[in-house]
């Protein structure tokens, strides 16, 4: 499967709009933590998990969905959540606590909802599995074509909700694409020392499904792979576990001393930066020209941009606000 | 007397030029032994270990979360 | 008495605690998630992975049912495993083995099989953490017979409680308050941290303890509330209100006796709790006193505790919700009105 031009312009601008988006975030999070870091400190305060390096797997798995379709995503949300189409301004206004939030300043940055694009995460390893496996029964009983993809990260393949998601929704063959992000860390623990098999996407044969590995963080491989998968999913031939070899370029968390991590490994992998091997390919190869790309990437930082601008400028909720909402 | 000083090299100065005493685990005049870990430097979230370069009584110069770069002397023992 | 000038932050004494313990008996042994090269995150298990290598200081997979289940059998095979649940909040994936498997198997065996089981966890909030990272859920273990539960306020206590639940041949669940631990990069109260002797010591369980005197009031509290209390005391104290301030130190075991005979003293009841408000601690605490003897007491009970709502990100909410030396200060200061 091969995208359309159109196609890799919009991947090209979601991962840019991700990438800045993460790279202006991790700057906002370390004000008010310099010298000390006070992790209770600054206008984004508490915990911050960034995704720059990651972004192919968002976009070249979104590219393929709709509004209706449904996402869950994990405490590394962001670069999926711009993928689908989370209003922008209100997720970020969420992550800085304040009342023109998606929820008002109660969830925060692992906890973003918005029912418009139908996208949901959760800061509980693996708990985003079964919503997106009722949200694909949801779909199949009401003969939409609608499908859901549930994002991991590779720790979560040893969890036990993810084992019991994917046989269920290959029992009731459902509309469900479930995306493991190998990063490779699950805080300081790598995958050798984690997982009993070398890649998570042959556990797809104890279900019966069929199973994808996508190497080296490629935006086209991915593109293509979860291509297949969404319509296979959509003409009703069940679930497919997808596992993409990506990597993070900041630590687990913001302030992650990641002595864990081997010296040089952050700088190898930025050379061979999935957007920058995105323009290559679409201007070199599949008629895209710089000035194209350029526009598009220049609309994708000007949006960030504005709802950074947007969100520093609201104000925060009333203290008592904390209330409201515990029920429907 | 021997100084208790933030060594050079420690960290990468260029990224973040400073740091802070994150925690000292003896109080101010107690005696420590040579090698003794008696504090911790914190820069962003990285901890660094201090120990007592000699045995003696310890004199706080600079206290839990001030802020210190390379060659600061936050602390001096008292050789007895 | 601390025989030592070494001050030690919580989360150095926990380890200690285990280090000492894990040096005299071979059988110890310590499992988790990111706790060996790591430390933990939190920093409990800090330096026992240099000194007693990989075979018995195991990081493990996101598997928590898996290890704690395994913790079980392990003890129940002889070892003394300590396990860490990373954040209180993620029981809900393993809740099974903690209070169907744990918590019930020396009874199932009519006291034939041991399970010498610690499980470590931390808790609390505070530094915007948001609902599914900052709970402290006192209430949800404590109601559960079988599992002892040990809630440390301090460095000194810490280590001692740490020693008491490794040697206990039952399973206890120790909660430890991230905001106490003395890390660098999170705020901690400044008597978080003591001196700390070297040599092993225990502190027994059903123990409270009396940190603070008083004769006006009694605040009963534990964890970090103890510090926010002891602050509130020193603010009610520049009124005159002499307040007494008890560190429950253990919830299960829990020292009845220890609040009734203060407030049997003071006459006035308020208890301090950051979990949530109904069904729980406070509830507990209060009921104790008034089913043993209600004329003691010579005003309403009080108690201050979280609201029952799920806990919000955003500071200005989460600092509404939380109970502080000011709001503590206050309530006590109501008991001590007329008509209260």
């Amino acid at each position: 499967m091969e995208p359309t031009k159109e196609q890799l312009l919009w991947m090209y601008a979601v991962m840019a709009k991700a990438r800045y988006f993460e790279d202006t975030m991790a700057a906002a999070y370390m004000e008010g933590k310099s010298p000390k870091f006070d992790i209770g400190a600054g206008p984004v305060p508490g915990e911050m998990h960034l995704s720059a390096g990651q972004e192919p797997c968002a976009a070249g798995v979104c590219v393929h969905l709709r509004p209706e379709d449904t996402v869950t995503a994990t405490h590394r949300p962001h670069h999926q959540a711009i993928a689908k189409g989370v209003d922008l301004q209100k997720m970020t206004a969420e992550i800085f606590g304040k009342k023109s939030g998606l929820a008002g300043g109660r969830g925060g940055h692992m906890h973003l909802f918005d029912p418009k694009v139908n996208f949901a995460c959760s800061g509980i390893v693996a708990e985003g599995t079964g919503p997106a496996v009722g949200a694909a029964l949801a779909a199949k009983m009401r003969g939409t074509k609608a499908v859901a993809v549930s994002y991991v990260g590779e720790g979560a393949a040893n969890q036990g909700a993810f084992h019991e998601a994917l046989n269920l929704a290959a029992l009731w063959k459902l509309p469900v694409l479930f995306v493991i992000e190998d990063n490779s860390w699950a805080i300081s623990v790598p995958k050798a020392k984690s997982t009993a098999v070398k890649d998570n996407s042959v556990r797809a044969a104890a279900y019966g499904i069929p199973g994808m590995h996508i190497a080296d963080n490629d935006t086209l491989a991915i593109f293509a792979a979860a291509g297949e998968a969404v319509e296979r999913a959509r003409a009703g031939g069940g679930p497919t576990l997808m596992e993409i070899e990506t990597y993070r370029y900041y630590g687990h968390f913001q302030g992650d001393p990641e002595v864990y991590r081997p010296a040089g490994e952050v700088a190898a992998l930025k050379a061979k930066d999935p957007i920058e091997r995105l323009r290559k390919e679409m201007i070199g190869n599949r008629g895209v020209t710089a000035a194209e790309a350029d526009a598009v990437l220049a609309a994708a930082r000007a949006d960030v941009d504005a709802a950074f601008a947007f969100a520093r400028g609201s104000p925060y909720p009333a203290p008592a606000e904390a209330l409201d909402h515990v029920f429907a | 007397m021997s100084d208790i000083v933030v060594p050079e090299g420690l960290w990468d100065t260029t990224k973040t030029p400073e740091g802070i005493v994150g925690n000292w685990f003896y109080r101010d005049g107690s005696m420590v032994e040579a090698g003794a870990k008696i504090a911790e430097l914190m820069v962003e979230k990285t901890l660094f270990d201090i120990v007592a370069p000699a045995k003696g009584r310890l004199h706080i110069v600079v206290p839990k979360d001030g802020v210190v770069k390379p060659g600061t002397l936050i602390g001096r023992i008292d050789g007895v | 008495m601390p025989s030592s000038n070494r001050i030690l932050t919580m989360s150095h004494a926990i380890a200690e605690g285990i280090a000492n313990e894990m040096r005299s008996d071979p059988s110890v042994f310590v499992m988790g998630e990111d706790i060996a090269a790591y430390g933990g995150i939190f920093g409990a298990t800090s330096g026992l992975l240099a000194e007693f290598g990989e075979g018995r200081v195991r990081d493990t997979p996101i598997s928590e049912t898996a290890f704690i289940g395994a913790g079980v059998g392990a003890a129940m095979a002889g070892m003394r495993p300590i396990v860490e649940l990373m954040f209180v909040d993620f029981f809900g994936v393993c809740m099974d083995a903690i209070y169907n498997l744990a918590a019930k198997n020396i009874y199932f065996s009519g006291g034939n099989c041991k399970v010498p089981l610690v499980i470590m966890t931390a808790t609390g909030g505070g530094y915007s953490d948001a609902g599914q990272h900052s709970q402290t859920l006192h209430a949800t273990f404590a109601h559960m017979p079988g599992l002892k539960i040990a809630v440390p306020s301090n460095a000194y206590d810490a280590k001692g409680l740490m020693i008491s639940a490794i040697r206990d041949d039952g399973p206890v669940l120790y909660m430890f308050h991230k905001g106490l631990q003395g890390l660098a990069w999170m705020a901690s109260p400044e008597k978080a941290a003591t001196e700390v002797p070297d040599e092993a010591y225990k502190i027994p369980f059903g123990e409270a303890k009396v940190v603070r005197p008083g004769k006006d009031a009694t605040i009963v509290t534990l964890s970090m509330m103890v510090h926010h209390s002891l602050e509130a005391a020193e603010q009610l104290a520049r009124d005159g209100i002499d307040t007494e301030v008890i560190d429950l130190r253990t919830l299960v075991p829990l020292d009845r006796d220890a609040v009734f005979k203060s407030v049997a003293k003071t006459g006035r009841l308020i208890v301090v709790d950051e979990d949530y408000s109904s069904f729980g601690l406070t509830a507990e605490i209060i009921t104790s006193v008034v089913e043993r003897d209600p004329t003691v007491l010579k005003a309403k009970p009080r108690r201050l505790a979280y609201p029952d709502i799920p806990i919000p990100y955003s500071r200005p909410m989460e600092q509404f919700a939380l109970p502080n030396a000011g709001k503590i200060a206050e309530t006590v200061r109501e008991t001590v009105m007329k008509g209260h």
